[in-house]
């Protein structure tokens, strides 16, 4: 089941002779259960995309379809945004982001909440994902008090609070060593299999790719081919 | 979840120093608005518990409390004749400045008839009115004097026969009360050097005039300084009489002012106390607007420090009403803990202030309302920037 598909999508930053092409004809679909990752220097594109997948950034042209629903085409305007971001898709970020003032569990509850989810139901899920990701005992710590990988499992855990069939994952291994950071592309690859989600990570870190299911590059707005990435 | 509060939780020694900090301003508020409103009740009560109809003063005089008034100690006599007039009877009153338990005190002597006239001490809390026509003083226990205990006025001890709480003019002095006779010798009496040397220069006078030796010694003491003067008569009127008819005859007739209760009241509202009020409302606006001032700019400062929060937050889908009311419940609870931390100050220190601090109900809501509205505009400017926000701060390193 094809959970993400990306359809000629185009941006262009600024107008006329000031206008400059971030994406340019970007076509391509993740399915449930398939860990991407989409690699590509600075300034190639990388964030631009993820921000139009996310909802933040209008694309200037194409259309994008999560989980069989077309959450944008071109000219529509993103007034459902935040709404589709808390029900289809789960964002783990680099920093981690975690509210600092909330605990672990507040963190995932906050999510759940959000979504609609009432108090109680809300923490028992929380308990649930903390067990699942292994940080049980630091349910009641704040973010400052946790470890990198701590932290990071932590914005796992609110990614996945409301069960989205959609992951992003921006450099989620770049604040952790080698060892941690394998740690978490397992955790990313056990979620995509056990929850049948797509997870799109992007990512700089070539020691992770062999983790992937699917590696896609992007080199000045355009996907490459498997034979260009040389 | 109640972010807000989370938040506080995690902040809570920034926010209890901000609380305490603007408490304190707040209190100073309250305290103005108490000082303000007690120096009104005080004046206040000095008109209306004299119970008089009107205050007869000199000629087109604001007194006796405004502006000196003198006028002859016999006109309260003329003043008693007058149709309508029940009783008139003769009031002095004049601020010094005296030594007293090895501290130099400002307190107003008051001077009445103590047998039967209008103008004796209220607000007694021990001992009794003036019974004797001299030497005995009732004393607001603000003077730090006892019941039996003398104090020396002039060249007489006068001895404490009464202790009032609370006695005081507008400006928060407290009240000496004395026989008219006393208070007119205190006021009026010279010492011996003085009195020579007045003498000296009314015979001078009389001679320069070119009166004779014995005519001078026989017209001296009738130069000698009088102390016939009152500052005020106050009148009480027969049931049903005209009270403007019976002040219009006293002014046409007399040739005396006087003035009403509520005149009287509006005399030293527009006079003594209408400065006072001006100093206080800039004060109190600029106290006000500090205290402001300092909740909007930690609301600010603590919604940068939130900035990723708040992106994360919006990338999460959280929707602006939660972002708004983190916002606003960080500036509500400082403006409400720190009205709350001021008024609990102002009360718990009202009754060991130095002056009479009236806290009326609606100006203290008056000034939690404002404190109210200037919370929610303090948190005004860091809703704008956090509304401002993008979520994608929440991306990258």
């Amino acid at each position: 089941m094809t959970i993400l598909r990306v359809n000629h999508l185009k941006h262009v930053f600024g107008s006329g002779e000031l206008a400059v092409t971030a994406l340019e004809e970007i076509d391509f679909a993740v399915e449930a259960g398939e860990l991407m990752a989409l690699l590509g220097p600075s300034g190639s594109g990388k964030s631009t995309l993820l921000l139009c997948i996310s909802l933040i950034l209008a694309p200037t042209a194409g259309s994008i379809e999560i989980d069989g629903q077309t959450v944008y085409a071109e000219g529509w305007a993103h007034r459902e945004s935040r709404r589709l971001r808390r029900e289809k898709i789960g964002f783990i970020f680099q920093g981690h982001n975690l509210i600092p003032f909330l605990s672990a569990r507040d963190n995932i509850v906050l999510a759940l909440e959000l979504n609609g989810v009432g108090r109680r139901s809300a923490r028992q899920r929380a308990d649930e994902l903390l067990d699942y990701l292994e940080v049980t005992h630091r349910a009641n710590a704040l973010p400052g008090n946790l470890s990198g990988g701590e932290q990071q499992r932590v914005a796992i855990g609110r990614a996945l609070a409301n069960e989205p069939p959609l992951i992003l994952a921006d450099e989620p291994t770049a604040s952790l060593d080698t060892e941690r950071g394998g740690r978490v592309m397992e955790l990313l690859k056990r979620i995509a299999r056990e929850r049948n989600s797509a997870v799109i990570t992007v990512t700089h870190d070539e020691r992770m790719i062999a983790g992937f299911d699917t590696v896609r590059r992007l080199r000045d707005g355009r996907l490459l081919v498997a034979e260009e990435y040389t | 979840m109640d972010l807000a509060i989370k938040d506080v939780r995690r902040h809570l020694g920034k926010f209890l120093a901000t609380i305490a900090g603007v408490g304190m301003l707040v209190a100073i508020v309250l305290i103005m608005n108490g000082i303000f409103q007690g120096n009104i009740a005080d004046g206040i009560w000095l008109i209306e518990n004299t119970r008089a109809d009107l205050w007869v003063v000199e000629r087109d005089r604001g007194g006796p409390f405004n502006e000196s008034s003198r006028i002859p100690t016999d006109s309260y006599r003329s003043v008693a004749a007058t149709p309508g007039v029940a009783r008139a009877s003769p009031f002095i009153s004049y601020a010094v400045q005296r030594e007293i338990g090895d501290r130099e005190q400002q307190f107003t002597i008051i001077g009445y008839d103590v047998f039967g006239g209008l103008g004796e001490p209220g607000r007694i809390i021990a001992g009794r009115p003036i019974r004797r026509a001299h030497y005995e003083l009732v004393a607001d226990r603000k003077l730090g004097l006892a019941l039996g205990q003398t104090l020396r006025l002039g060249v007489h001890d006068y001895t404490v026969v009464g202790l009032t709480r609370g006695a005081v003019d507008s400006g928060g002095n407290p009240l000496a009360y004395l026989s008219l006779p006393d208070a007119q010798e205190v006021l009026y009496q010279q010492d011996n050097r003085a009195l020579e040397v007045q003498r000296e220069s009314d015979r001078q006078r009389l001679e320069d005039a070119g009166y004779s030796s014995t005519e001078v010694e026989r017209l001296l003491p009738l130069l000698g300084g009088g102390s016939a003067t009152i500052s005020a008569v106050l009148v009480a009127l027969t049931p049903g009489a005209d009270r403007d008819a019976v002040a219009r005859h006293i002014e046409r007739w007399l040739y005396l002012s006087a003035y009403t209760t509520e005149q009287e009241r509006e005399l030293m509202l527009e006079g003594k106390l209408k400065r006072m009020t001006a100093i206080l409302g800039v004060f109190r606006t600029l106290l006000l607007a500090v205290a402001i001032v300092i909740i909007a700019l930690l609301i600010y400062v603590l919604t940068m420090e939130k900035v990723r929060a708040i992106a994360t937050l919006k990338i999460i889908g959280a929707g602006d009403g939660v972002i708004v009311r983190l916002i606003l419940e960080q500036a509500l609870v400082l403006t409400l803990g720190s009205f709350a931390f001021g008024w609990a100050l102002t009360t718990a220190t009202q009754d060991k202030f130095p002056r009479n601090l009236v806290l009326l109900p609606e100006e203290t809501m008056l000034t939690f309302i404002i404190m109210l509205v200037g919370g929610v505009l303090a948190s005004l400017m860091g809703i704008w920037h956090a509304l401002r926000t993008p979520p994608s701060l929440a991306l990258g390193g």
